[in-house]
């Protein structure tokens, strides 16, 4: 009887242990900057909604955000992306599905800063394209944050950029990521 | 003298019309957000409704809801904040994963700290679409939220 208890606690010990396998968070934020030399102000915008899953085990990175979610100071400035750039009412959500392309060298139950390459595929625009970028997953008392910058030419995603305005808006727009991932509860 | 007269009329009209336009992309150009606050909902459902709605058709739902004014009715699930002490209102009900995720307008965050988890509330937003997950159960995202009824 006392055999099936330590077994029992030993087996739960070890569910725990494992459990936290997935990593996610709904409040990922999105930095979204196409401000070039030639801009007469900052054209940036945030989205604090992403949804992002990380599966530890086989390096899995997954990413959602809503177009109609990044706020613009300017309110022209937030009419003009969603309906001249992005076409957000077209293509509401962009994507990204890849992995962490150096997996195994995170340990992801040791503390620390690890940098991370990141492979994948992303949909913007309805145009779905191959990216790589460096960036970092920092491990502490079982969660996970993970940074990452990386650039996005427009025109790959045929976002144009109206003649008007073509000097005064980065060609390549520089796309910043920062999520706090928690692990999840099966 | 007649010709001088035409002259001086048309560079009047001119400089009028300049002066309008310059106005007009002036204040189009400084225009700030809509307040939230004073805005008339186009939509108003409890959460478990629009969940339904975008679950069975998103893209009719988008097309109805995109960009619109929603006010939501449900109970408070959870009170995120997040590092800068912005809040995000989790409405839905607790037995299923698919929530309402409202994030408040910063100028009223204030309002996020008088919510308590498990009472009825009705908040009010910009809708700015779905996303859909099996595994972490789908969202239906509301921005520059206000909270309408607490």
């Amino acid at each position: 009887m006392k055999n099936y208890f330590v077994l029992a606690a030993a087996f739960m010990l070890f569910a725990v242990s494992s459990s936290a396998q997935k990593f996610f968070t709904k409040s990922g934020k999105i930095e979204f900057d196409a401000t070039t030399s030639s801009s007469p102000e900052k054209i940036e915008g945030v989205n604090k909604t992403a949804t992002c899953v990380l599966d530890s085990k086989s390096g899995a990175l997954q990413f959602s955000v809503l177009m109609k979610g990044f706020a613009f100071e300017r309110a022209l400035m937030e009419e003009h992306f969603n309906e001249n750039y992005v076409e957000s009412n077209k293509f509401p959500r962009a994507e990204f599905k890849g992995t962490v392309a150096n997996n195994d060298a995170v340990n992801y139950s040791k503390d620390g800063t690890y940098s991370v390459t990141v492979k994948g595929k992303l949909t913007l625009h309805g145009v779905t394209k191959d990216v790589e970028t460096a960036g970092k997953l920092t491990v502490q008392g079982g969660k996970v944050s993970a940074v990452a910058t990386f650039p996005v030419l427009l025109a790959d995603y045929n976002v144009t950029i109206p003649g008007l305005v073509a000097d005064k808006v980065a060609k390549t727009a520089k796309i910043g990521v920062t999520c706090a991932l928690e692990p999840l509860k099966n | 003298m007649k010709r001088k007269k035409i002259f001086i009329y048309t560079l009047l009209v001119l400089l009028v019309a300049g002066t309008g336009a310059g106005f007009y992309i002036y204040k189009e150009y400084n225009r700030k957000h809509k307040d939230t606050a004073n805005l008339k909902p186009d939509f108003s459902a409890p959460a478990a409704q629009l969940l339904g709605e975008f679950g069975k058709d998103e893209k009719s739902a988008n097309a109805k809801y995109l960009g619109k004014v929603l006010q939501v009715d449900g109970l408070v699930k959870d009170i995120v904040k997040d590092e800068k002490g912005f809040y995000t209102i989790v409405v839905g009900d607790t037995a299923s994963m698919s929530s309402v995720r409202c994030s408040i307008d910063s100028v009223y965050n204030g309002q996020g700290a008088t919510v308590n988890k498990g009472t009825a509330i009705a908040v009010k937003g910009i809708c700015s679409g779905y996303n859909a997950d099996e595994m972490l159960g789908s969202d239906l995202i509301l921005n520059r939220a206000v909270i309408e009824k607490n």
